[in-house]
């Protein structure tokens, strides 16, 4: 039963990726492609993550997938941010 | 029946992981600005954690954690110091 789920959250995870690497070639403008990378990507490496967590169930695996995911949720936005912040103030 | 499936649906992460690396790495070649090829970058650093995760369940072995955590911490260094010295140039 838990095969069940843990094959789906990989499968959902990696479906995620694939959508925000399609908007990133689909899309025709910067912040468009950063709209489309930064939340699809995250949801699908959260996806991921708990599904190998729910893979090997140890705690060092969770206290580790824990940790992967507050760094990526709280950098991110932030890298996005920086990203467009150099195109608003762009000289060359 | 039960390792088969697992098997086929595995190959397919796999599968839809390698044509969204296809798909970032066609916008780090076209892409037009310098800012285009910086968010494929960091897409291609997410793809690559994605794809070590998708490993680690196939050759069930706990250790590949580390490796997506250290993807992680460089991969926004990396961001944030090219963003910042596009931006200062």
């Amino acid at each position: 039963m838990i095969d069940i789920v843990l094959l789906t959250l990989i499968f959902l995870g990696s479906a995620f990726i694939l959508v925000a690497a399609i908007g990133l070639i689909r899309f025709n403008d910067l912040y468009s492609r950063m709209h489309a990378t930064t939340k699809a990507t995250s949801f699908g490496l959260l996806l991921l993550i708990i599904g190998v967590s729910l893979f090997f169930n140890t705690g060092t695996v969770w206290l580790k997938a824990f940790m992967v995911v507050v760094f990526i949720y709280l950098t991110a936005p932030l890298a996005a941010h920086s990203v467009a912040k150099s195109d608003k103030t762009k000289k060359l | 029946m039960g390792h088969q499936f697992c098997n086929i649906i595995l190959t397919f992460s796999f599968a839809m992981l390698l044509v969204a690396f296809a798909l970032a790495f066609i916008r780090i070649v076209k892409g037009p600005t310098a800012r285009d090829r910086i968010v494929a970058l960091d897409l291609v650093a997410s793809i690559t954690m994605g794809f070590i995760l998708v490993y680690s369940v196939v050759i069930n072995n706990a250790i590949y954690f580390d490796i997506v955590i250290v993807i992680s911490l460089i991969s926004f260094i990396g961001t944030v110091a090219t963003s910042t010295y596009l931006k200062q140039k």
